[in-house]
């Protein structure tokens, strides 16, 4: 049984926020939220996702687990307008989603769960060093090193105290540095890791200019990501392994 | 197995050039391959699927160059890779020659899975994903996956995996070798293994066979609905070479058209191939397709020619796998041009609006498996009497077979008049000749053999001055026809032949008009005409013959076009009809 209402806003946000990692996903309808976990074909960037039953309008679920096309859904729920509400309802018997916006229906057929890549496990990781930024950095820092080069490295400077942003191109070089000041919190700790921007650049589409991100840093180990949506309802954790550094 | 295993061993393929150390080599391949048998008996073939699953993994060269980049590391991109493919011209060696892995996993640092080799089956079903993988954005998901996969390689496995989703394996390895290693490395007979392969049209299957359940598993193995075989093929012949080698010849029209294999069960196709990436078995039986169309290269073409799916529907009622063409027909129901069903052909979006503007519909001249029985050991005669039975399901005996619709007539005759006229015929009809087949062969699927022959095209065409003609009779009784052919020996003009075939009613009237005001003389039906007209005529061959006063006759001869270009002055001379004889 599941049968919700909740704001084109937050549906939405949501969807982007897997759809940049996945074109498929499994999402769970536990009794008190969604939950969605899903990892790239090359393993390389995973994300997990929370929607409590807080963040929607009505909220009836019994534990039940969905697949679903990420593009299609993406598409119904852009035929709503900014401030709309869609219900979504699912049909136990055909395995089907009738959503509902105004007079709009639309009937989704499921995707069978079991045809989906397997949920990733989540790495129980310990990173050393915490940077809390405004989203608006995050997409400054990514645009600006994507001028130059298809990697990033970021790091945290232990003795200066500050978090830094390096990208290397064949010509040209990018070096951003954050402070105390610049930031929203910073936690000291060893941490300097190299990641795709291809990745990168696709999980900072999903993050919102005006929220509050967690990035969590380790010498040589996956970034953790982490911010809220929804009025702080939902949670988006993503997490994206390292390139190994060349010298 | 482990890719890199793979690798080595297509390496060690490509480095022979013999073709009796290739198949040794296959044959060791095949004899270690373990539990990936089917994987590797395709992937050594530069396949990934079977070659009856019309599945591609519908990726281009530049999806491929994009994750080769990606997985190379830092600040390499999609036009590096072309620009050294264009210095060293084939992309396994682009491959190969940058170091991968630089991207870390995740189960790297979840503790256990991190790190392993790649396996050939890892290989294999993310291929498989990569295939099903469709709609927006699905290209660049096509590159993730890839880049996936050639993050993990070392140099050799990037160049056997670059070749492999490219289709450029390219390592000597055909068919044959594959056959004949699946023989050698589980002693088994050839001709066995080779028919058991025709049957299937799967390598990777019968290699599992052969060594799991031996010559019987292989005997065993039987059409299967859903599935395509490859077609039989013709060669081209003459009238007088069939006669010569066979006691009779079975002919049939040939239509130009494109050849199709239906596959047909009232209760469901056993395969239905139509969706792909969901394995048949996993469906329930009322969603499977009862018809199903393939193209000669076995190809779904079912979606695009609604009107085959229809026929079979109102026609048939037992499940069979038939042979035929579709022709494109107007809207009297009279051929057109093959360019017109190729229209239809590869459509994919929509159908019902091409169908309005060409309408095809299938014509079938063969029967390769019937309510349960494979019927490619039968002889044509039997196979075709199968196909009419089968195809008069709904309208009884009542009806002569010209009216069976569907099928194609066959006439069994040792008499080169008859056929001549059954040519004449097909051409009539708007056709392309005739096919001669021998009436006791068997269906070779994939086999260009002796056993079917189209009857060769004209190899040159003659320009003859028209002679004489006679008045037709009934309709055509106020037609010149039957022309009389002749060449130049010197000043005078000698005959080589009569043309009757290959011309329309509208043509035949047209030629009257031409003709008329040159007739010189006339005997009953028989005219005679002043030299003025030039045929362009074609010719099966010219031989020597008591008939004609040249001393030569045309075989065959067609009717091409008139030369209005032309006076009989220019028309071809005696000595050229010689030497064109000898040569």
């Amino acid at each position: 049984m599941f049968k919700a209402i909740v704001s084109a806003e937050t549906l939405t946000s949501a969807l982007d926020s897997v759809s940049v990692l996945v074109d498929e996903c499994k999402i769970h309808l536990e009794e008190d939220g969604l939950e969605i976990r899903a990892v790239d074909p090359a393993n390389v960037g995973m994300v997990d996702l929370s929607l409590d039953a807080a963040a929607f309008e009505s909220y009836e679920a019994d534990g039940g687990l969905i697949g679903v096309d990420l593009s299609r859904l993406e598409d119904i729920a852009g035929m709503a307008e900014s401030g709309q509400l869609i219900q979504l309802e699912l049909d136990e018997e055909t395995r089907k989603l009738h959503i509902q916006i105004d007079g709009l229906e639309y009937t989704l057929a499921l995707i069978d769960p079991d045809s989906i890549r397997q949920e990733p496990d989540i790495p129980d990781l310990d990173l050393p060093a915490e940077v809390i930024l405004e989203g608006k950095d995050v997409n400054r820092s990514v645009t600006a090193a994507d001028m130059v080069s298809d990697h990033i490295a970021l790091g945290v400077d232990e003795g200066e105290e500050f978090f830094y942003v390096d990208a290397e191109g064949d010509t040209d070089d990018v070096h951003l540095e954050l402070t105390q000041e610049d930031l929203i919190d910073l936690q000291l700790g060893p941490a300097h890791s190299l990641f795709s921007l291809d990745y990168l650049k696709d999980m900072n589409k999903a993050i919102p200019s005006d929220t509050e991100v967690t990035l969590d840093l380790g010498e040589e180990f996956p970034v953790k990501i982490y911010f809220g949506f929804g009025e702080g309802q939902g949670q988006v954790t993503y997490m994206l392994a390292p390139r190994i550094q060349s010298d | 197995m482990k890719f890199a295993t793979f690798a080595e061993r297509a390496a060690e393929i490509d480095a022979e050039s013999a073709d009796l150390e290739i198949v040794e080599c296959v044959t060791d391949l095949l004899v270690d391959a373990g539990d990936e048998i089917e994987v590797i008996a395709r992937f050594v073939q530069g396949r990934v699927f079977p070659a009856w699953d019309s599945t591609t993994l519908d990726v281009g060269p530049s999806a491929c160059y994009e994750a080769i980049a990606r997985a190379a590391g830092t600040n390499v991109d999609a036009d590096d890779v072309e620009d050294r493919l264009a210095e060293i011209g084939e992309i396994g060696e682009v491959a190969a020659s940058y170091e991968f892995g630089g991207q870390q996993g995740l189960g790297a640092f979840t503790g256990g899975s991190g790190g392993d080799d790649l396996t050939v089956r890892e290989v294999h079903e993310t291929l498989t994903d990569l295939a099903a993988t469709e709609g927006s954005g699905s290209q660049d998901r096509k590159v993730d996956l890839l880049f996936g996969l050639f993050n993990r390689c070392a140099s050799e496995e990037a160049r056997y995996l670059a070749r492999l989703v490219l289709s450029e394996m390219r390592i000597g390895v055909g068919e044959g070798a594959v056959r004949d290693a699946i023989a050698d490395a589980f002693d088994l007979p050839d001709d066995r293994v080779e028919r058991a392969l025709q049957v299937s049209n799967d390598y990777g299957r019968i290699a599992r066979v052969a060594r799991e359940e031996g010559l019987e598993g292989l005997d065993a193995v039987d059409l299967e609905l859903g599935r395509p075989v490859q077609a039989m093929l013709a060669q081209a012949g003459t009238v007088t070479d069939v006669l010569e080698e066979w006691a009779e010849a079975a002919v049939e029209w040939k239509f130009d058209g494109a050849r199709i294999q239906l596959h047909h069960d009232p209760d469901g196709l056993e395969h239905d191939p139509g969706a792909i990436g969901v394995s048949s078995d996993a469906r329930p039986d009322d969603s499977r397709a009862t018809t199903r169309a393939f193209s000669r290269n076995m190809e779904d073409v079912t979606d695009a020619l609604p009107e085959v799916v229809e026929f079979a529907e109102e026609t048939l009622e037992e499940p069979v796998i038939l042979d035929g063409e579709v022709v494109a027909v107007d809207d009297a129901g009279e051929p057109l041009p093959f360019q017109e069903v190729l229209k239809r052909f590869r459509r994919k979006h929509d159908v019902e609006k091409a169908r309005e503007d060409v309408a095809v519909r299938p014509v079938f001249f063969d029967c390769l498996h019937a309510d349960g029985e494979d019927l490619l050991e039968e002889p044509v005669v039997d196979r075709h009497d199968r196909l009419e039975s089968v195809l008069r399901a709904r309208v009884g005996n009542d009806v002569g077979p010209e009216d069976v619709d569907g099928l194609s007539l066959l006439w069994i005759t040792d008499d080169a008049g008859q056929i001549e006229s059954i040519d004449a015929d097909a051409l009539e009809a708007g056709h392309e000749g005739i096919m001669l087949k021998d009436p006791e062969s068997a269906y070779t699927p994939g086999r260009r053999g002796k056993n079917w022959r189209k009857r060769k095209p004209d190899v040159e065409t003659l320009d003859c001055v028209v002679t004489g003609a006679e008045w037709g009779e009934g309709r055509r009784a106020t037609f010149l026809g039957t022309f009389e052919l002749s060449v130049r020996d010197g000043d005078t003009l000698e005959t080589v032949g009569k043309v009757a075939t290959g011309i329309t009613d509208e043509k035949l009237a047209e030629l009257t008009d031409l003709l008329e005001p040159h007739v010189a003389a006339e005997d009953g039906q028989e005219v005679t005409l002043e030299p003025a007209v030039v045929f362009e005529v074609g010719y099966e061959e010219i031989q020597t013959s008591p008939t004609y006063s040249s001393g030569y006759a045309l075989r065959f001869p067609r009717f091409v076009g008139v030369r209005h270009d032309k006076s009989p002055d220019d028309a071809e001379t005696l000595e050229r009809l010689e030497s064109l004889r000898s040569s």
